[in-house]
């Protein structure tokens, strides 16, 4: 049964082109209200899943719900909830900026609130009398962007939605997407650059090959990384490489280096102290080092 | 200033590989045409006067001369075995040539690859001159071709070689009209039509030329391949003629190029409206949308067709009705009264070519898919039904708004002509929608094809090259009835010649709806993008 609370619920996912599984039993909830990244490195499958959220891919195996609903059999139920930017926004050449807005708009049964639509337009800074072929990368996304945020909604689906966007443009991402979280919706944030999603995100998933390899909160996935310890001691230490949770030790006369899971640090720094410290530094993980970490092949 | 055209030579490779299939089959078919040509002519006019009175019958037909051109020497055999061939098909090989230049260097440019390649070492000018290179190579060798095929069919040397000389110097005179057309514009759809209405204007001024025998026929490169006399005495300064214009092109191509940005047309982009129509607002009004101004420069060029060949027809009258001309005649298309069948035989042929806006709209949908703009659309609460059924539709209306078009045109042209019009439209109408449940079995198929995969979207373009050939070349080749069976287009009744044969347009159509019904299947349950 699905989760009440959640807004999309994937188990098991499987989609195959060709020999090659995109998607090899992925598993996703994200619940409702929260503002979800969704993290990977290129090519894990981050698309493949919007798709297959988006009822465009038919899936092999496994189960996917939004809203409680097979993307698959009801797409357009669904669809009527959500707002999508796809990551290479592609224009009709011969439309308008502001015809392409009105026109996702009202396809997806809405109609737009002027004041809110020029409010968006000018906080983009988007001219929307220019041909679709007339825009760059940025502004083409930025055309998506306002066509999603400008009606209140329930679901955000967002692939990269920053990738062609300036800082200054993030920056308005950003508070529009606080905005619609204010508000209640529930947003997909795919992304394969952590900043972009450190900021907003209450739970992050990171796949890699098709599956999903960590999900969390950020703190949660802080606390998976080992400290990285330095210290300059009076004596050679005791061998410490019996000590639970320490790794990657090497000492050298009196300097030592290893890194320690959290749950290690106590034994080891009595260990030390008795060896008698005369300087001591305890790097916490950085997010950064963690996702690296992740999407390489071997975590 | 360097002749900024580095990297020429390693383009006009990369685009020859590029093209070895589409121009190997190109060229295949009209090689085969000229060879079939020149080899069943002295056949079919064994003695100088068969082919005395065979030859008069062209010049004296004025649809014959607008289509073909006429005959100046009615003696040769070889200027009468190579009516066809002298103009129609030469320009299918300014089309091949105009087809190739544009895949290299605006389409290259509107997707953004120009300027992938254009950051190596490569200069300004050498897309477009490579381009230019790499297609006057496939003329070339094609036309060279053209020469030895006409000599394996019979004909003499001298002759072939300046037949294919004729050959030469239109395809490249169509590799400058399409390099000067591929700088209009910043789209490459509004370039090939600019292309194709300069190819329509140089075959037009040869049609209006040879058939009022006035000065404008010497305006056209087509009207030079006629007047070059290939055959008896060649005017050999006429040769000139080609490379001159083809240069003169070149340079303005060039220079309009070199005054230009990169991705950019000649005229700035006019801003269009701030705010979406209301009547934009589904799958249905974004076709139309689209492809709305396509379908208006189709249906100028159906009604031009219509107009143009429509008032020749009734200036063929009933005089000649000697043992040739009726085998000619019958030839050519039709049973019957001559002008009923130069009518039949026309629209078929017009029908058929105008199926081209159908391809064009399934290979464009092909590229809405595969560009992701279909995958926006689909994830908006339109349902995938919307899409579909907005493509079938307009495909289908469009293709009997096309022939209804072509009809009308032609039945003014001929009442115009003929001095009435009441029997000239129901004969012009009947010519002109005879073949269209034909037409329409073309035009599910392509959709067919966009169901199977944006891979697939270009069978549409396929198909019809394919029913084309069969229909030209299969009676030539002597090709099985089966093959040339396979062309919907070869069981539609010739009207008004023969009476309306229902028996085979309800098969169409009925084999059209299970096409569509297909289609819709493969469409609704397999991924998108």
């Amino acid at each position: 049964m699905a989760d009440v609370e959640s807004v999309i619920n994937v188990r098991g996912l499987v989609k195959r082109f060709g020999s090659v599984r995109a998607l090899d039993g992925l598993d996703l909830t994200v619940r409702s209200g929260e503002v979800h990244g969704f993290l990977g490195p290129n090519g894990a499958g981050k698309s493949t899943t919007i798709r297959s959220l988006l009822g465009l891919l038919r899936t092999e195996a496994g189960t996917a719900e939004v809203f409680g609903l097979d993307p698959w059999r009801d797409p357009v139920d669904i669809h009527r909830r959500l707002a999508y930017v796809p990551g290479d926004v592609s224009l009709w050449p011969n439309l308008s900026g502001g015809e392409t807005i009105d026109l996702l708009l009202r396809m997806r049964g809405v109609q737009a609130d002027r004041s809110r639509r020029a409010d968006l337009l000018e906080r983009f800074d988007l001219d929307p009398t220019k041909k679709g072929r007339a825009y760059s990368k940025g502004n083409r996304q930025k055309v998506a962007l306002v066509a999603a945020f400008a009606a209140p909604i329930d679901l955000l689906v967002l692939d990269e939605p920053t990738s062609g966007l300036d800082p200054l443009m993030e920056q308005v991402f950003n508070e529009c997407l606080a905005e619609h979280k204010e508000a209640g919706t529930t947003v997909l944030l795919s992304s394969h650059i952590l900043s972009e999603v450190e900021l907003l995100a209450d739970r992050v998933t990171i796949i890699r090959g098709g599956r999903a390899v960590e999900t969390g909160t950020l703190a949660e996935l802080r606390h998976l990384r080992r400290n990285r310890i330095q210290a300059e001691l009076d004596k050679p230490p005791s061998d410490l490489s019996a000590l639970p949770g320490v790794h990657d030790l090497s000492v050298e006369g009196h300097h030592l280096s290893c890194t320690v899971d959290a749950d290690g640090l106590s034994p080891l720094l009595e260990a030390l102290t008795a060896a008698g410290v005369r300087s001591l530094t305890s790097t916490p993980p950085t997010l950064e080092e963690l996702f690296l970490d992740l999407y390489r092949d071997t975590p | 200033m360097s002749l900024q055209v580095t990297g020429t030579v390693g383009l006009a490779r990369f685009q020859l590989r590029r093209d070895r299939i589409l121009a190997s089959l190109w060229g295949l078919v009209l090689l085969a045409v000229v060879y079939a040509s020149a080899s069943a002519t002295n056949g079919l006019y064994p003695t100088d006067a068969d082919r005395v009175e065979a030859a008069r019958l062209i010049n004296a037909s004025p649809a014959a001369v607008a289509l073909y051109g006429p005959i100046l020497d009615v003696h040769s055999l070889g200027e009468l075995a190579m009516t066809k061939t002298t103009v129609t098909y030469a320009l299918f090989l300014m089309v091949l040539a105009m087809v190739l230049v544009r895949r290299h260097t605006r389409v290259e440019e509107e997707s953004g690859r120009t300027e992938l390649v254009s950051a190596g070492r490569v200069g300004r000018r050498a897309p477009l001159v490579s381009a230019v290179v790499e297609s006057g190579v496939v003329v070339t060798i094609i036309s060279a071709l053209a020469g030895l095929c006409s000599v394996a069919g019979g004909l003499p040397a001298a002759g072939s070689l300046v037949f294919a000389a004729s050959w030469w110097g239109s395809g490249m005179v169509g590799v400058g009209v399409a390099a000067v057309a591929c700088q209009v514009s910043a789209s490459a759809r509004t370039c090939g039509a600019a292309g194709a209405a300069g190819l329509g204007v140089i075959f037009l001024l040869r049609a209006v030329g040879d058939v009022s025998e006035s000065w404008l026929r010497w305006l056209s490169p087509l009207g030079w391949n006629t007047q070059l006399s290939a055959w008896s005495q060649p005017r050999w300064w006429v040769l000139l003629l080609y490379p001159v214009t083809a240069v003169a092109l070149l340079v303005v191509a060039l220079w309009l190029r070199d005054r230009r940005d990169l991705g950019a047309g000649l005229v700035a982009p006019r801003p269009g409206p701030a705010e979406g129509s209301p009547r934009l607002r589904d799958a249905g009004s974004l076709a139309l949308r689209v492809y709305g101004p396509s379908l208006v420069g189709w249906s100028v060029a159906a009604a031009v067709c219509g107009v143009l060949f429509g008032s020749v027809v009734p200036s063929l009258g009933t005089l000649f009705d000697s043992a040739t001309g009726q085998e000619m005649l019958r030839r050519l298309g039709g049973s019957g009264a001559v002008e009923d069948a130069m009518l039949a035989g026309i629209m078929s042929v017009v029908a058929l070519i105008l199926c081209g806006f159908t391809a064009s709209v399934a290979a464009h949908a092909g590229s809405d898919e595969h560009d992701g703009r279909t995958e926006q659309v689909l994830a908006t609460a339109s349902p995938r039904g919307h899409t579909f059924t907005a493509l079938l539709t307009l495909v289908l209306a469009a293709t009997a708004w096309l022939l209804l078009v072509l009809g009308v045109a032609a039945a003014v042209g001929y009442g115009a002509q003929a001095g009435g019009f009441g029997d000239a439209a129901g004969r012009s109408l009947g010519a002109a929608l005879a073949p269209l449940p034909a037409a329409w079995l073309l035009a599910a198929l392509a959709i067919l094809g966009l169901s199977l995969g944006d891979r697939w979207a270009l069978l549409g373009w396929v198909l019809l090259a394919a029913f084309a050939t069969v229909g030209i070349v299969g009676e030539l080749l002597s090709l099985p009835d089966w093959v040339v069976g396979l062309s919907p287009f070869q069981h539609i009744a010739k009207v008004p010649s023969e009476p309306m044969a229902w028996g085979p347009a309800v098969v169409l159509t009925v084999l059209t709806a299970l096409v569509s019904a297909v289609a819709w299947w493969a469409y609704r349950r397999r991924d998108i993008g």
